[in-house]
């Protein structure tokens, strides 16, 4: 030992070292690295969660779709849509209120949509999604009502000249060959219509409500807002929450003897007298099973 | 040990120092996760600003915008509004964007607390 430490180059490189050492401890420890750029993707969860639901909130006033999608990414998620579903489920679990999610699960739809689509508002009446047709009979400054002259109220020949003239007789021929877009056609917003209600016997899916809302096209509807109620209280969801389902599914667990009443909040469809069913295993016993729910735009 | 020797070992030490500074400074230094949105890059802090200011013209909620930019420091509200719409003005954002930053600032400046607007 005492051989080694009179050994000139291993004092130095033992120098060297402690040197090292306290130079680390100094960097890494006491003064480390402080950062004032930091990018989005460092944020930590909370903060994640909060810059989410700015820029849902945000995409709710500019729809701006691309640009949602761009701050999104951002944040580095893995999969930023299934991150806003997750998102939206664990604030609805937290009992943050439903206004709050819907911002989230808006921009998540639009996102797998891949464009801009309305809100889904309660509408109790079919919305057609065809211009309307207005039935304007009030002449223009283009075309001056004709004035009435003595001489047309007393020569009996003027009417026919004065009818010629009128300005309303083009845009009642206008009106009538708009007449075919009076057809209802389902737009975003065309309400739901109960198709099928199954009973679905199998253990696993024991008192659970699923929920399938399909458009028109037999696509499946993501972020349609539906209303469970109960005597004892009331939930609130989305469909497309769980995407890996399918974006038009949402389900809700029963409780055996219960009576639901389910409110599609689009186009208002509502069925009463919801109830597990019963179903009974190989083995005789009975338990309760789930329901399926189809719901469908017209 | 001879004087020599001690100012080598010193010489050495100091250099060992310098060594693991460059390399707990630059070559590897500490990295953050988890970081807060103040310590965040100023075109990103400005870009959280102009998404609070696009949500406030939707929502016109004074109190909820205080508080999400409040996020980004301890500065006033109004102030971090005032830096994102002077670097708005420099860097060439829209006027629609000027314009929504505006409006944000004018809501901030006279927003109280306690959730009034001083008239």
């Amino acid at each position: 030992m005492k051989q080694f430490l009179q050994n000139s180059i291993l004092q130095i490189v033992l120098a060297l070292l402690i040197g090292f050492g306290l130079g680390l401890t100094y960097s890494w420890l006491l003064s480390p690295v402080t950062y004032v750029d930091a990018h989005p993707a460092l944020l930590r969860a909370d903060f994640k969660d909060q810059y989410r639901i700015i820029i849902a909130v945000s995409y709710a006033s500019n729809k701006d779709l691309p640009r949602a999608q761009a701050r999104l990414n951002l944040l580095g998620d893995a999969d930023p849509v299934s991150e806003l579903s997750a998102q939206a489920q664990r604030m609805l679990a937290a009992g943050e209120a439903f206004e709050e999610t819907r911002p989230l699960a808006q921009l998540a739809t639009d996102l797998r949509q891949g464009y801009v689509s309305e809100p889904f508002t309660a509408t109790p009446f079919p919305t057609f999604n065809t211009p309307s047709v207005q039935f304007t009979f009030t002449p223009t400054e283009s075309e001056p009502q004709p004035e009435v002259s003595e001489e047309a109220t007393v020569t009996p020949a003027a009417p026919t000249v004065f009818f010629e003239q009128t300005p309303l007789t083009p845009l009642v021929q206008a009106t009538l060959t708009l007449r075919p877009t009076f057809t209802p056609t389902a737009g975003p917003g065309a309400p739901f219509v109960l198709m099928s209600q199954e009973t679905v016997c199998e253990p696993g899916m024991s008192k659970v409500m699923q929920f399938v809302l399909l458009n028109a096209k037999r696509e499946q509807v993501p972020g349609a807002e539906i209303i469970v109620t109960w005597n004892q209280g009331e939930d609130r969801f989305f469909t497309g929450l769980k995407p890996e389902l399918g974006d038009g599914y949402a389900d809700f667990m029963m409780e055996a003897g219960t009576v639901y009443n389910i409110r599609v909040v689009t186009g208002g469809a509502f069925v009463a007298d919801v109830r597990a069913p019963d179903c009974t295993d190989p083995n005789g016993a009975a338990y309760p099973g789930g329901i399926l729910l189809t719901f469908q735009q017209p | 040990m001879s004087s020599t020797k001690i100012i080598m070992a010193l010489i050495a030490l100091v250099i060992g120092v310098g060594l693991g500074l460059v390399y707990g400074w630059i070559i590897d230094p500490v990295e953050y996760t988890d970081v807060t949105p103040d310590v965040l890059r100023e075109d990103y802090r400005v870009d959280y600003v102009l998404m609070t200011a696009e949500a406030y013209q939707t929502d016109f909620d004074a109190a909820a915008a205080a508080r999400r930019i409040a996020q980004l420091g301890s500065q006033p509200p109004a102030e971090i509004v005032s830096s994102a719409l002077t670097y708005a003005n420099v860097n060439g954002f829209t006027q629609d964007e000027i314009r929504t930053l505006q409006t944000l600032l004018t809501a901030m400046q006279t927003y109280q607390p306690d959730g009034s607007l001083n008239p």
